[in-house]
């Protein structure tokens, strides 16, 4: 007998942890991808590192095409091209010496300029650690369900990244604060892109799940510059920059190429470096990935027919719901299946009782089901006070 | 009994061409005047609560599917809904809530009927404990002034009852609900008594407090002078002494459980898709006790709750609360003889200290006032007290007015005559306790021995 009660009792706690664990491991990805920010850095001061601000306006122009919009963007850059004295083209900056795109138009918001860009304030604004009186504009203010795109430029090296040409971000700064952002739920994904020389070396110390990098160049090798303006007299862009943008410059805001497809267009030998990327803390497949989900804004737009309901906490689960066609098939956002409200049996005020236990159990449950079939309760309330009405009448005829 | 009744009909024809002049009087101007008297736009007679305009908008949540408490406009309960929501039909040009006003109409009419057959009841009642205590003169007043007429009449021409009517507002069916519940207490009909108190109190909290004087109604009988006077030892003979009737009270808390019970399944099957009861007791029972509305109105609590601070709001809030509460169990033992004048204090009381009075409330009690002339006649102040009345109603608006429309007043005049109007409701109420029991002393000193008179 007590073998028997033991036995049960340890296989009623087995269970108990196997459905715990089961739901526990379902609410970590309870998160769904709801917003996307950029951050867009540019390290290098001085007139000769014109490519490098290029390289960064044209990420700037390309996300904001594909849908980032300003207020989720910061643009840092460390020094003024476009009116810089050297500039022989006022207010303008181009990646291509064909001249035909101007970066700089009248709609560039640039957050943090000249000497702001510091090692310092670049890892405050990835772990939102600022000081009170920074303005909201400044501040990376993600959420557990953004993804982020961080794209650096500069000067690099072997696990550091040179900055203003006076200090220097090494790669387990940045591991460190990725691991932070990670901790304080600031990100769902991020997408590391670096174009430096040994760029890879950069996030090699990364350790946080739901990261993905790529860098332009590995260990050991240069990243070069693309052509040289003879006009503007500089180079004027990067080659990984180049190609990258070649490949955005044919998708528009509704594409689904995916990461794999940008990845695998870096051609070794146009780029004379080899572009490295790093998938292994990244737990989606990149094939299934549309690059718009780090580079552009495309938010599912989910149509629903039913009224809105407004008060009750409860509704969220009875809406149907109904994606719009032509969008790729999101991993990550949730298609919320429901069924029709009416036939929703799921009332949380009346529980089912278990029948077989109890001998009352099965009319209490035939009860409650016609209850809460009840398709129309205008009509019954309207018999219902009726009937409260005669039985007040009979009554008091009854009892005078 | 027949020889009185045709001499009533016969000395007073005049009540039922008042009724019907009143009905008609009301029909004229809600059909003929539905613009020029905007009376359902003056905080004096809708409040968040009884305000017609949020249950057309409650209703109208209700039929897209939404839940009627959304967005917090409509407080009342969801039967209201169901019986006066198919009637806010759409406002036309010029066309108001027609059938709603007939609605009200129906309910002033059947209330002021009602009234009088307490009256009547009350009267009977009266004559005949009189003449068993021998006060001869006092049962003759009684019976050439019927109470019940005149209280109806009052209760039906009274300028805030139809000002009420007009006003679009839900009060006359709570009167309505709260006269049905005293009638049926008079008349010792158990079950209408326990559906005319839970209905009052599920359409505005306040009623509850009514169930003190419908217990000693049911238990003990309609008003009597007090029992001591009784036990004289000259006339005990002629004096049935009536026990209290503990059973008839048990049947009346089972019939309200089974009413209260009736209701509460009826506003969940109509709240069912949206959050159900608990929803309803938060937006309705919980909008009241908590002053969540803050617009003026002719009472005093939206002043208050205005400025006070936030750590200190529950417990004033208690405080106003308990102040009516704290008044139910004196009065109780004082007048637990005269249950229907207990009543009628009581819903003085309440009115006065309710979070958001109006006119309505005030135009019930005034008219269940009419139901003890002969006991009030010798109430002191009551010119003053009638000029305090006109001269603040009458000011109300008008402060209203200034400080809203012109800027050139503040809400303190407004406040002003708001203090004032409860400054003269407080003394009414005060005045007519202490007469009804100067009365009860008078009668204690006229009472003559019944031996001595022959009959």
């Amino acid at each position: 007998m007590r073998n028997r009660e033991i036995n049960n009792f340890l296989i009623l706690t087995t269970l108990l942890v196997i459905t715990l664990s089961l739901s526990s491991s379902s609410i970590t990805h309870a998160a769904v991808h709801t917003n996307n920010w950029a951050v867009l850095v540019c390290t290098s001061r001085f007139w000769f590192n014109y490519r490098h601000m290029a390289n960064t306006l044209s990420l700037y122009r390309t996300v904001k095409r594909l849908g980032i919009p300003d207020e989720r963007i910061i643009l840092m850059l460390a020094d003024d091209m476009a009116c810089n004295a050297r500039n022989k083209y006022p207010a303008q900056v181009f990646n291509n010496e064909n001249h035909r795109l101007n970066l700089y138009g009248d709609n560039v918001e640039v957050d943090y300029r000249g000497y702001e860009v510091t090692v310092e304030n670049f890892l405050r604004v990835l772990t939102g650690r600022h000081e009170n009186a920074v303005p909201r504009s400044k501040r990376l203010l993600s959420d557990e369900g953004s993804h982020i795109l961080l794209y650096m430029t500069g000067h690099g090296g072997d696990e550091f990244l040179k900055f203003q040409d006076s200090e220097e971000l090494q790669s387990h700064d940045l591991a460190d604060a990725v691991k932070q952002m990670k901790e304080k739920r600031r990100f769902k994904e991020l997408l590391i892109m670096v174009d430096t020389c040994q760029a890879a070396t950069l996030f090699s110390q990364l350790q946080s799940p739901g990261v993905l990098a790529i860098g332009s160049s590995m260990k050991g090798e240069n990243s070069y510059s693309h052509h040289l303006d003879s006009d503007v007299g500089v180079s004027v862009v990067d080659r990984f920059t180049f190609y990258t943008l070649a490949f955005f410059e044919r998708l528009n805001m509704y594409d689904n190429a995916s990461l794999s497809s940008l990845f695998s267009s870096f051609n070794p030998n146009l780029l004379m470096s080899t572009a490295y990327y790093r998938t292994d803390l990244y737990q989606e497949q990149v094939e299934k990935v549309p690059v718009t989900n780090f580079f552009g804004s495309v938010m599912k737009t989910i149509h629903t027919d039913s009224a809105y309901r407004g008060t009750s906490g409860k509704d969220s689960s009875r809406v149907k719901y109904d994606v719009i066609s032509g969008q790729s098939d999101d991993v990550d956002a949730r298609r919320m299946t429901s069924s029709d409200p009416e036939k929703q049996g799921d009332h949380p005020d009346i529980k089912l009782v278990k029948g077989g236990g109890c001998p009352h159990a099965d009319w209490w449950n035939a009860i409650v089901e016609k209850f809460q079939g009840i398709k129309n309760g205008d009509m019954i309330v309207n018999y219902g006070l009726v009937g409260m009405l005669t039985l007040v009448a009979v009554s008091t005829w009854q009892s005078s | 009994m027949e020889e009185s009744s045709g001499k009533t009909t016969k000395k007073h024809p005049w009540f039922w061409s008042s009724a019907v002049a009143s009905i008609v009087l009301r029909l004229v101007l809600i059909v003929y005047f539905p613009n020029t008297l905007n009376f359902s736009s003056r905080p004096e007679v809708s409040t968040p609560i009884t305000s017609l305009r949020r249950l057309a908008e409650g209703y109208w949540l209700k039929q897209s599917s939404m839940s009627p408490y959304a967005g917090s406009m409509y407080h009342g309960s969801p039967l209201l809904l169901s019986i006066l929501g198919p009637l806010t039909g759409d406002r036309g040009e010029g066309q108001s809530h027609l059938l709603c006003g007939l609605a009200f109409v129906i309910a002033d009419f059947i209330t002021a009927i009602l009234i009088r057959a307490i009256g009547q009841l009350l009267q009977v009642a009266d004559i005949q404990s009189l003449k068993s205590l021998g006060a001869s003169k006092f049962s003759k007043t009684s019976e050439n002034f019927p109470a019940g007429d005149i209280a109806a009449l009052v209760y039906l021409w009274n300028p805030l009852t139809i000002i009420t009517c007009l006003g679009y507002s839900t009060s006359p069916i709570e009167n309505l609900m709260i006269v049905l519940s005293l009638y049926g207490a008079c008349r010792r009909l158990v079950p209408l008594a326990a559906f005319g108190l839970v209905m009052a109190s599920h359409l505005s909290l306040y009623p509850v407090i009514l169930i003190i004087p419908l217990v000693l109604l049911i238990g003990s009988g309609l008003d009597t002078p007090p029992r001591k006077l009784f036990l004289q030892p000259n006339h005990g003979d002629g004096y049935k002494k009536t026990n209290f009737s503990w059973r008839r009270v048990v049947l009346f808390f089972l019939w309200a459980s089974v009413w209260a019970l009736y209701v509460l399944v009826l506003c969940s099957i109509s709240l069912k898709e949206y959050s159900g009861l608990g929803e309803m007791f938060k937006r309705t029972y919980g909008f009241i006790l908590s002053v969540e509305d803050l617009s003026p109105n002719i009472g005093v609590l939206w002043y208050f709750f205005a400025e006070v601070f936030d750590f200190f709001r529950d417990f004033f809030l208690i405080v106003f609360h308990i102040n009516i509460l704290f008044m139910v169990l004196p009065l109780a033992i004082r007048l637990h003889h005269r249950p229907c004048f207990l009543a009628f204090v009581y819903i003085a009381i309440s009115s006065i200290l309710k979070s958001y009075p109006s006119v309505g409330d005030s135009a019930l009690y005034l008219g269940l006032l009419g139901l003890f002339v002969n006991a009030l006649a010798d109430m002191q102040f009551s010119f003053f007290l009638f000029s305090g009345y006109l001269g603040t109603l009458l000011l109300s608006p008008v402060m209203h007015n200034l400080w809203i429309w012109r800027g050139t007043g503040n809400a303190n005049f407004y406040f002003a005559t708001a203090m004032a109007y409860a400054c003269f409701q407080i003394i009414l109420v005060v005045e007519s306790v202490s007469s009804m029991l100067n009365h009860d002393r008078a009668l204690k000193k006229g009472a003559t021995p019944v031996a001595k008179k022959i009959q």
